[in-house]
């Protein structure tokens, strides 16, 4: 069991700033996800605690070890590449077993461990094929075998589902999560996907511009994004720009411009400047009679209607915005009809607007 | 209203009015003669200087790519244009170009300012230089650090040291004469530049009556040696390039019966044969060879072709087909879209071919054609064979093989020369071929080619114009074939079926004066390939694995750039740098009768031969995903253990093909083997003697050395099937 840390981590690449003061806690034993849109420093913060990177500033300790300047070939983390970067010139088995060789441990140890990660990832009889003979999902589970293998300290996964198709990634999710849940292995885990990252993760970081800007469980960064872009990043939103108003009681009133209406919601962080946003998710709508007084009750025109299978996506154009909405799949909508809805105050989440409003 | 820049027509308008001006006033009427001509020069910069101010639109010259050769031949031609004084139409050619060249220079100066400038801008984070120093370090394993300090040391020790020596003689000059006295004398004596002509040899043929016919002997005009090479080179690699482009356009867009045929025969001039098939041009157009007993039957006359004209006739007929590989490979990687889009908008036949198809490949066909420009300016056998010594590489081969034992600095002046041009047209190549992606724009997938049936105008024109001109480019190696085996006399021209006979091809192992030398040459292959190949696979390790600024970028150009430093440069180079630092040793060139010339030679092969080595590993390091090597660091395993357990078995197959290619190219090799190898004949290599035979002009021997040719010829089919059959890579021939 090891815990990473990460202390104010930066890294440049020429004049980019790929990390920017990053600092992070890995639990031993928790399965830790790095996300973030592409570019945000993620995949190289993995690198950084592989070692194939070196930071330019912070330090990196796994559990009280320094390990900041060690080369990565001396840290025994295993890896398991984007491209899983089996190599094609050894069988299964040489791939599984080449940490093994490496660490010079007698034959026998080396064929029953092979075997027993060969079962532990459900790929028994395949010793022999070569890489190229396998399929995707197949290649993925080689890749994680020859990580598990060297019983590493730390796990790290780049992207690994990203070159599976969607019902293999689904899978290939589960057994992941299934699997480090079994061996209690602290990992690090990268994904562009929010799903994935929610799905499987026991915490994570959520990445921008090589900033860290909120980490926690996935159901605190859900439903408490204290930043707008990890509201807009984790599940679908409206965001809609007002001036704060009056706070009670632990919510505060917002007064939309483009919708001519005052919305009461809880701020995530302490409000301090008039210049907020609210953050609507699409699946707080609730349907409401028109004469009914509740709180936040917005009446608006049905612009596009998308039958989804399990729910039912709505366009409404209130007032001068326009707002997607779920309902569910048995709600059948008219278009150009008028639909009025309500937004329950206690899942309404109110942000500062802190520098420019220029989302992603 | 938008405002309107100017263009290139502005510029070649400058161009035209000073040039006019400039023959008209000058010229003509004789004002403004002799240093006053300053006066024209400085219109032109100056015109050119305000259309730039004036917001001249360069970048129309730097994403052309026929404007930007044409400003580089430029920079070339006036610079041969003053330096060799030719004045009247020249050098109204020169001023015309300036103003393009002018703007051009001006655009490039103030791009890279404001790229400069925006990198400053940016970079505001500033790492300071330790940690920079720090990552670098984490990132290099020591087994990376000395491949990069030993593959550094060969390279500065056997090429950058040997080369600068040769330059630096090229400035030892009579005492109380300025350092480039050595060049004025040059481009200012009759025998190196001549200005005037003697009336007998102000004609480039000769007919001369004898008997009942008369002979037309076709043989160029001497303007001195700096001039005929200049001039030789751009004939031969004008003429190779349209030669080139027609049969690559033929044969890459059009079906008809024979093809496969065609192609095959097209590659055939590419088998070299060094001196041999010079020798059989020699032959095939002196008095009594076959074109003449055509024209004899056909007109009364005879013809022979020699001297210069001879050259760049057995120059065209080597070389051409290197441009034509390029040009197919061009062709044949053109989107058919691009072509179906021009079509779609209502273009077809010459409009399409020189609006669409030509500007797409033209990178790819000017890359082929500045090789041309090299290797013939270097070329020796064609002038040997012909026995023509007033060209640049003649007279610095013949420097070696007078007895003093010393080079002059004249000749070292010569070979700064040509290592000028090679190498000003070679970084005129990489940054043309790494251009060459354009012409793969919007690669969406393998496409077919478009290909399409000739009508009976074309078929006509093929089988009467184009299948004689490509059996007569691959008469060379088939001469050689015919030789070998005594089909054709050693002079004169008849097929003697009769006397055909195989015992000098086993002669060459029978007969221990010819074996010796194929074991010389086998045995200093055998030596060079293997370093090569080490040095090779430390040198693109190097390239391809570490991004050290400044470091990684001149090991790449150092180890490609053999490829444009002439044969004879490197010649002198050694010469000088062996009998400097090795005097009196066995090293020594100059001590005639211990020099172990076999070191040398190896030495010299390795390091010229190099990048077709170092060419094919770095492209199987290439191959190798960098993940795959950071899996085995992540596994534990060390660089060292790395580069051996996953990087060097993933690459055997391109290893082995940069083996073959480099052992071909050794067993070729002409420059430096009959240069620094004839300073002890008895360690000479297999080209050596084939020189000596057809340079003494006897006719012992000669079925004996065509037959080397043809061995030579074997090992390069060899080498092409293992290649391309067994290995599946495609065979790097010259350029390719």
């Amino acid at each position: 069991m090891t815990r990473v840390r990460l202390e104010n981590i930066t890294k440049v690449y020429g004049s980019v700033v790929a990390v920017d003061r990053v600092t992070l806690e890995i639990e031993s034993g928790e399965l830790f996800t790095l996300l973030g849109p592409s570019g945000c420093g993620k995949t190289t913060t993995l690198r950084i605690i592989a070692g194939f990177e070196v930071p330019e500033e912070g330090k990196i300790y796994f559990d009280d070890e320094d390990v900041t300047f060690l080369k990565p070939y001396k840290r025994n983390t295993a890896m398991v590449f984007q491209n899983y970067a089996l190599w094609p010139h050894m069988t299964v088995f040489d791939n599984i077993a080449y940490g093994l060789r490496i660490k010079k441990l007698p034959a026998e140890e080396i064929r029953r461990r092979v075997k027993w990660a060969l079962e532990l990832v459900k790929l028994e009889g395949l010793e022999n094929r070569y890489p190229l003979q396998l399929s995707g999902g197949q290649q993925q589970r080689v890749a994680l075998a020859r990580a598990l293998v060297v019983e590493p300290r730390v796990l790290l996964l780049d992207e690994p589902l990203s070159n599976l198709d969607a019902k293999l990634r689904i899978e290939m999710r589960e057994e992941i999560k299934k699997l480090q849940r079994k061996l209690g292995i602290t990992t690090v885990y990268v994904t562009h996907d929010q799903l994935e990252a929610m799905s499987i993760s026991d915490r994570i970081a959520v990445m921008n511009k090589g900033k860290v800007l909120q980490y926690g469980p996935p159901r605190q960064v859900y439903f408490h994004p204290t930043s707008l872009f990890v509201a807009d990043f984790l599940g679908r939103s409206n965001i809609l720009y007002g001036k704060a108003g009056r706070q009670h009681d632990g919510y505060i009133d917002v007064y939309i411009p483009d919708l001519d209406a005052t919305l009461t919601g809880v701020p995530v962080r302490e409000i301090t400047s008039r210049d907020v946003a609210v953050v609507i998710r699409p699946e707080i709508a609730r349907l409401v009679e028109k004469y009914e007084t509740v709180e936040n009750k917005l009446v608006g025109r049905i612009d596009l209607a998308m039958f989804l299978g399990d729910k039912v996506e709505l366009r409404v154009n209130v007032g001068k915005s326009s707002l997607i909405i779920y309902m569910s799949n048995l709600y059948e909508p008219t278009l150009d009809s008028e639909i009025t809805f309500y937004l329950p105050k206690d899942s309404l989440i109110v942000l500062p607007v802190e520098k420019p409003l220029n989302i992603k | 209203m938008q405002e309107r820049l100017f263009g290139v027509k502005d510029a070649f308008v400058a161009g035209a009015i000073v040039a006019f001006f400039y023959l008209l006033f000058t010229q003509e009427l004789g004002y403004l003669t002799g240093y006053a001509e300053v006066v024209w020069w400085l219109a032109a910069i100056l015109w050119a200087t305000v259309l730039f101010k004036k917001g001249f639109d360069y970048h129309r010259i730097m994403n052309s790519f026929g404007l930007s050769f044409l400003v580089i031949i430029g920079f070339i031609f006036v610079f041969f244009d003053l330096a060799l004084k030719f004045e009247g139409i020249p050098r109204a050619i020169a001023l015309f170009l300036i103003p393009l060249m002018i703007v051009a220079i001006l655009g490039y100066i103030h791009d890279k300012i404001m790229t400069v400038r925006e990198l400053r801008r940016r970079r505001k984070i500033k790492v300071p230089i330790n940690k920079r120093v720090r990552t670098t370090l984490y990132k290099l394993d020591p087994i990376m650090i000395v491949f990069i300090v030993v593959g550094f040391s060969i390279l500065i020790t056997f090429l950058l040291v040997p080369v600068f020596m040769m330059l630096f003689n090229s400035f030892v000059v009579p005492p109380g004469e300025p350092f480039y006295y050595n060049f004025v004398y040059i481009f200012n004596n009759p025998p190196y530049v001549k200005h005037m002509l003697l009336p007998g040899e102000a004609s480039w043929y000769a007919i001369i009556p004898s008997g009942n016919t008369s002979l037309i002997i076709f043989k160029g005009i001497n303007y001195g040696i700096v001039v005929n090479s200049l001039i030789n080179s751009t004939i031969v690699t004008t003429v190779a390039t349209f030669l080139g482009i027609l049969v690559a356009f033929v044969l890459a867009r059009y079906d008809f019966p024979g093809k496969a045929v065609f192609r095959v025969l097209a590659m055939v001039p590419l088998f070299i044969t060094p001196f041999v098939n010079a020798y059989v041009v020699r032959i095939l157009f002196g008095p009594q060879g076959p074109i003449s007993m055509l024209t004899q039957s056909l007109f009364g006359y005879q013809i022979e072709i020699k001297d210069l004209a001879g050259i760049a006739m057995a120059q065209i007929m080597a070389f051409y087909p290197i441009v034509y590989l390029n040009a197919f490979s061009s062709f044949i990687s053109i989107d058919p879209s691009m072509e179906e889009q021009a079509e779609n908008l209502g273009s077809k036949g010459a409009k399409l071919f020189f609006t669409v198809t030509l500007p797409l490949a033209l990178p790819g066909i000017i890359a082929g054609s500045i090789l041309v420009f090299i290797f013939s300016l270097e070329d020796l056998g064609a002038p040997i064979v012909f026995q023509y010594p007033w060209v640049m590489s003649y007279q610095i081969y013949s420097s070696f093989t007078s007895e003093t034992g010393i080079v002059s600095p004249q000749i070292a002046a010569l070979g700064f020369i040509m290592l000028f041009i090679a190498v000003l047209a070679f970084l005129a190549v990489r940054s043309f071929v790494s251009m060459r992606s354009y012409a793969m724009i919007s690669r969406g997938g393998r496409w077919k080619p478009r290909v399409r049936k000739l009508g009976w105008k074309g078929l006509l024109f093929v089988y009467l114009v184009m299948l004689p001109l490509i059996i007569f480019t691959a008469m060379p190696q088939i001469g050689v074939i015919l030789l070998a085996f005594n089909i054709i006399p050693p002079y004169g021209f008849k097929i003697q079926l009769d006397k055909a006979t195989a015992k000098y091809f086993i002669g060459i192992f029978t007969n221990p004066t010819y074996f010796q030398y194929i074991r010389n040459t086998l045995t200093y292959a055998a030596m060079a390939v293997v370093l090569a190949t080490i040095i090779s696979i430390i040198i693109a390790y190097s390239v391809s694995r570490t991004r050290i600024r400044v470091i990684t970028p001149i090991m790449d150009t150092l180890a490609t750039i053999p490829l444009a430093i002439p044969g004879l440069v490197i010649a002198l180079g050694y010469f000088y740098f062996f009998s400097t630092f090795f005097r009196g040793t066995p090293l020594d060139p100059t001590s005639v009768t211990t020099f172990q010339a076999w070191i040398v030679l190896v030495i010299a092969y390795t390091i010229r031969k190099l990048p077709f080595v170092v060419r094919s590993v770095y492209a199987g390091f290439q191959q190798v995903h960098e993940a795959l090597e950071e899996a085995s660091l992540n596994l534990g395993a060390s660089r060292t253990k790395t580069i051996f357990r996953i990087v060097l078995p993933m690459i055997t197959t391109y290893i082995i093909s940069g083996i073959i290619v480099g052992f071909i190219y050794i067993t070729t090799e002409v420059s430096t083997s009959i240069t620094i190898g004839g300073l002890n004949p008895a360690q000479a290599p297999m080209t050596f003697i084939m020189k000596n035979i057809y340079y003494g002009g006897t006719v012992y021997g000669v079925q004996y050395v065509a037959s080397m040719g043809v061995l030579l010829i074997l090992f390069q089919l060899i080498a092409v099937l293992i290649i391309t059959v067994v290995l599946k890579q495609r065979y790097a021939f010259i350029g390719v």
